[in-house]
């Protein structure tokens, strides 16, 4: 069936998959495991953007210790076996010496005991999950926020809106269960009524059934966690129904602007917690990276719904930098020994670790900012 | 672990309010149920086409459903056609590209087994899905509609003009469709052509053609589907893969091959999953379907209404 | 000289880690080798009996899920109140907790879903493959649901300083070949034997089988039986390789992984699986290598499929066996062939 040229030219490709050149160290390599394909497509590929906007900035800068950095992308197609196989490979066949990923908390979680049996650390980007800090894997390095950590940073504004009984509707994954327990905690600490707490599957549709019982439950706030892309179907049919009640929606991967352009004036008064807020780069931390990156993002042409989720990237191999010139050399014990030292400004504030988990096998994890916007008018507005 | 106060799906709420909220609740339960139930039949019918007449796993269904979204998009968003012209032409190139798939990839496998069809179903799936991601990225896209954004208010109860539209549009479809099927002489031959291709043959019926047509024409629904749920959903690259999982599902309870059950069975599964998840637990919402399928398999293998023995 | 094949096959099999210094391939062998445990399984059901179940992750990961909670010990509380709990228990007895589950699940799905066949059984297979993924979903208390069973583990055998931890690469790729290799002699001796013989009967003709007195119903609960224990065993092998084990392990495309690996390698042929195992399960990697766009890797995947169905309907193996007779008795190659499989059923 193989006429002969392409048998060659297949012969010549196996060939080079195994033969390929463990190049020699002009390069210092960033392992990236993102979901490029599947059900995150559209994070993932956000996320890794944003990374190669920092590689690119880094290597016009002069490189890491008089070297190019490289970043090497796999693609996890949004599956544990696969985000597995992406750091196997990541780290036996391209000898990164650290990796950003994996984007949710099942693909973190897939790819940890590699970490351990290899010793090679990884930053952690986006996961939620309390359980990846908590478990003892001392190669685990965190700049998002955990769900509890989300809930504590909100605790003031409970008060501040009034906030009497709450429901909640969140997807029926780690991301959505964690956010929906942490917040249901501190609401009831803080003496909130709690109604209903609704799941929808991470790709359904139609919510007219979740929405018809927590109008009958009657609370003034509904607490939402999930994607973008449920969110924007949910401020729709919730404007549907007429559910009169706060809309709040948690865990940062809520891009307002794609909110604004896809839900229209369904989207008004609605509130979102985010970790990035580009509309005002003023009101952050480190406003002049903010006012740079979000200047870069446009400039290439991305989407700008995006840059909620491509920030990550770029704190995550901005982090990782440091840590390896701190190190002086790019080996993994060396990073992960400067990683728990570094002081590194970011998009979304100051990143610097604290110990979490069981003594001697801590993981890292970093205190990032929560910040509270609110959409009214087709815009984003401050609280 | 779950901590003690959270129930997923609970609500100790309903009890505090009177009879006037719970009856409220239950007839918007039973409105959405209505308006879910026509676009899961449209999803249905489609499949129940191919899949109960041509005997072929159709698993490119939900590409064909996608592809009606895209174009829509496509046709309304950077072209700025007109909403419902846009419709009517998504329709049809669907159909077109129904029917390349049947000549080009189904045409050489006439009389193959179910398993070696439904391979290249498979990949065909696989390959059309990171198409649309390809040309469209996944990040998820709106249809604009030209309906009031205000819902139509009934007393207590409440429902988007775009979804009044969808639910009598899908119902005409069905119609149409029910009445080529049953009521023409290319229905008739489609019917004679797999229930005995050389009689069929021999009474001359083009039989390349009919399977030709009869993919086309579910192909046709499926894009249909997609054009009229892309405005209401969002589009994104993988929405097909609900909605086969749905269309199967459909299928099964209406009986392979039988439109009347499949337009009956979607509205079951809606009525299902809307006061499952109202009453029973939201997380076993996508659920419903499937139980329900192998609670009617074991008690009537058949389905609800198939016409006909279609075993073995 | 073909008649050694399979003994040299497993020779070389078995010198691999010696000579393979590339750990990564070998982490790509071990779970090609657990997907082609998986394959065999169903190869027992789709190429033997004849019967299309696409719900045959469902036993993969019961078989998962049993040894990874077995391992790690569970409480719950069932309903009425009654507590039940386990304790951790060793990872070779947690693996064969799964194992019977796997069986077990296998003969009640074997007596409920033999009431149907055709495009029927499939909907059904589908169908139980989703409800128990939504099982794994919602039974939070016990499966954990989404967050994920994770620090499963490491299979260790033997006492004191002779004790082997499973969690180098070669010490498990053995383990999987060696539970291949018991998988491939039991399904080897099972369809040589009168109860194998009365599977493949009623895959070609089941009226005629039925009426000269096979019991239809029991042959096919005993193929599912052995062929959802062996699903249950590359599960659980799966689980304490991996070390995590959430409700993505029933994902639909890992069935369709099964499907692909048995079809395109020759189904109702004992090396089919194994040769369809190893093309899918290194094209993904070979695509990886080359610096395409994923989606265009997928594509070629997709399109790599239609292709081999397209020019070799009858699967690898078959192909080649024809191929060789021709060449052996071109005189009479043509009558040689074997009928396709279930054609104009």
């Amino acid at each position: 069936m193989l006429k002969h040229g392409s048998a060659q030219v297949l012969a010549a490709a196996v060939f080079m998959a195994i033969a390929a050149p463990a190049s020699a160290q002009e390069t210092i390599k960033i392992g990236v495991t993102q979901p490029l394909t599947g059900a995150f497509a559209a994070s993932g590929n956000y996320v890794t953007q944003g990374a190669k906007i920092a590689e690119d900035e880094i290597n016009k800068a002069g490189g890491v210790l008089g070297k190019k950095l490289q970043l090497v992308v796999e693609d996890n197609k949004s599956n544990p076996t696969e985000a597995v196989s992406t750091a196997e490979k990541l780290i036996t066949k391209d000898k990164v010496p650290v990796m950003l990923g994996a984007w949710s908390s099942t693909l973190t979680l897939a790819v940890m005991p590699k970490l351990e049996e290899h010793g090679v650390p990884m930053l952690v980007e986006t996961s939620s999950s309390g359980k990846i800090t908590t478990s003892g894997n001392p190669f685990i390095f965190r700049i998002s926020p955990t769900s509890e950590m989300e809930a504590r940073a909100f605790e003031p504004l409970v008060k501040q809106l009034g906030i009497k009984k709450a429901d909640f509707l969140a997807t029926n994954n780690d991301f959505g269960l964690g956010a929906s327990q942490e917040f249901t905690k501190m609401l009831k600490a803080a003496g909130v009524t709690i109604g209903a707490t609704e799941l929808m599957d991470p790709k359904a549709v139609d919510f007219s059934a979740q929405l018809a019982k927590i109008k009958a439950s009657g609370g003034d706030t509904v607490f939402v966690t999930t994607a973008v892309e449920q969110i924007t179907l949910i401020l729709r049919q919730a404007k549907e129904q007429q559910l009169t009640a706060r809309i709040i929606t948690t865990g940062g991967s809520n891009s307002p602007d794609q909110l604004i352009q896809q839900a229209g004036s369904a989207a008004d008064e609605s509130f979102h917690l985010v970790f990035f807020t580009p509309w005002f780069p003023e009101a952050v931390k480190n406003p002049a990276l903010a006012v740079s990156f979000v200047k870069e993002w446009n400039a290439r042409g991305y989407q700008a719904g995006g840059l909620t989720e491509g920030f990550r990237g770029w704190d995550g191999i901005t982090t990782i930098v440091e840590a390896i010139k701190a190190a002086g050399k790019a080996e993994p014990a060396a990073i992960q020994k400067a990683l728990w030292d570094v002081k590194v400004k970011g998009i979304n504030g100051d990143i610097a670790f604290i110990k979490q988990g069981p003594a001697g096998k801590e993981s890292a994890q970093n205190v990032p900012s929560v910040y509270l916007i609110k959409i009214a008018n087709g815009k984003v507005t401050r609280m | 672990m779950v901590p003690p106060g959270v129930r997923p799906g609970g609500s100790d709420t309903i009890h505090t309010h009177g009879a006037k909220t719970r009856l409220d609740q239950f007839l918007q339960h039973c409105l959405n149920a209505l308006m879910l139930g026509g676009t899961y039949a449209l999803l249905g019918i489609g499949l129940t086409l191919i899949f109960g007449i041509m005997r072929v796993v159709n698993f490119t269904h939900g590409e064909l459903y996608a592809f009606g979204a895209y174009c829509m998009y496509a046709l309304v968003v950077p072209v700025g056609m007109n909403f419902f012209l846009a419709l009517l032409l998504a329709m049809v190139l669907g159909a077109l590209l129904g029917a390349v798939i049947e000549m080009l990839l189904l045409g050489r496998l006439r009389g193959a087994d179910i398993d070696t069809t439904m391979l290249v179903m498979i990949g065909a799936w696989i390959a059309m899905q990171n198409t649309e991601q390809l040309i469209w990225s996944g990040v998820a896209l709106t249809v604009p509609n030209p309906f009031p954004s205000a819902p139509l208010v009934v007393g207590p109860l409440s429902v988007s003009w775009l979804r009044i539209f969808v639910l009598f549009t899908a119902v005409g479809l069905i119609f149409a469709a029910y009445t080529v099927v049953n009521r023409t002489k290319l229905g008739k031959a489609m019917r004679a052509t797999f229930q005995d291709r050389d009689t069929a043959a021999l009474m001359g019926v083009r039989i390349d053609r009919m399977h030709t047509a009869t993919f086309a024409l579910g192909s046709g629904l499926a894009a249909a589907s997609g054009a009229l749920l892309g405005p209401v959903f969002v589009v994104n690259p993988t929405m097909g893969d609900l909605a086969a999982a749905k269309a199967f599902a459909i299928v099964i309870l209406g009986g392979l091959g039988n439109i009347a059950g499949a337009t009956i069975g979607g509205f079951i599964l809606a009525f299902a999953e809307e006061l499952g998840a109202g009453y029973v637990s939201s997380g076993y919402r996508d659920a419903m379907g499937f139980v329900l399928i192998i609670i009617i398999l074991l008690v009537k293998p058949t389905g609800l209404f198939a016409q006909r023995e279609r075993i073995g | 000289m073909m008649k050694y094949f399979p003994q040299a096959f497993l020779g070389l099999l078995v010198s691999v880690p010696f000579w393979l210094t590339d750990s990564y391939m070998l982490h790509i062998l071990i779970t090609t080798g657990i997907f082609i445990i998986a394959a065999m399984s169903l190869n027992l059901l789709l190429g033997y009996t004849g019967q299309l179940s696409l719900g045959h992750v469902a036993f993969f990961g019961i078989g998962a899920y049993g040894s990874a909670l077995t391992s790690l010990g569970f409480e719950i509380t069932l309903p009425g109140g009654i507590p039940l709990g386990v304790s951790p228990k060793p990872v070779w007895f947690a693996m064969l907790v799964g194992i019977v589950a796997a069986g077990f699940t296998g003969w009640a799905i074997g007596k409920l879903a033999f009431r149907v066949r055709g495009a029927y059984f499939v909907i059904v297979s589908i169908s139980f493959a989703e409800v128990v993924r939504l099982v794994a979903v919602n039974w939070v208390e016990l499966t954990q649901g989404p967050m994920a069973l994770n620090n499963i583990p490491v299979l260790r055998l033997g006492w004191g300083s002779a004790e082997v931890a499973f969690l180098r690469k070669p010490a498990f790729y053995w383990l999987v070949l060696a539970v291949g290799t018991v998988c491939y002699i039991i399904i080897s001796r099972l369809v040589s034997s009168r109860a194998g013989r009365a599977m493949i009967a009623l895959r070609e003709n089941e009226p005629l089988a039925m009426s000269v007195g096979v019991d239809v119903t029991r042959y096919l609960v005993l193929a599912t039986i052995v062929s959802a224990a062996m699903a249950g065993s590359a599960g659980a092998l799966y689980t304490h390789y991996i070390r995590i084990v959430d409700p993505d392990i029933f994902l639909f495309v890992y069935t369709v992984t099964m499907v692909i690996m048995v079809v395109t390698g020759g189904k109702g042929t004992l090396a089919g699986p194994i040769v369809g195992g190893v093309i899918f399960g290194l094209i993904p990697e070979l695509l990886r290598t080359m610096a395409i766009k994923p989606e265009v890797q997928w594509i070629i995947y997709g399109v790599v499929m239609v292709l081999v169905v397209y020019f070799l309907p009858m699967g690898i193996v078959p192909a080649l066996r024809n191929w060789r007779g021709g060449q052996q008795a071109s005189s009479t190659a043509a009558a040689s062939g074997p009928q396709m499989e279930g054609a104009g059923k």
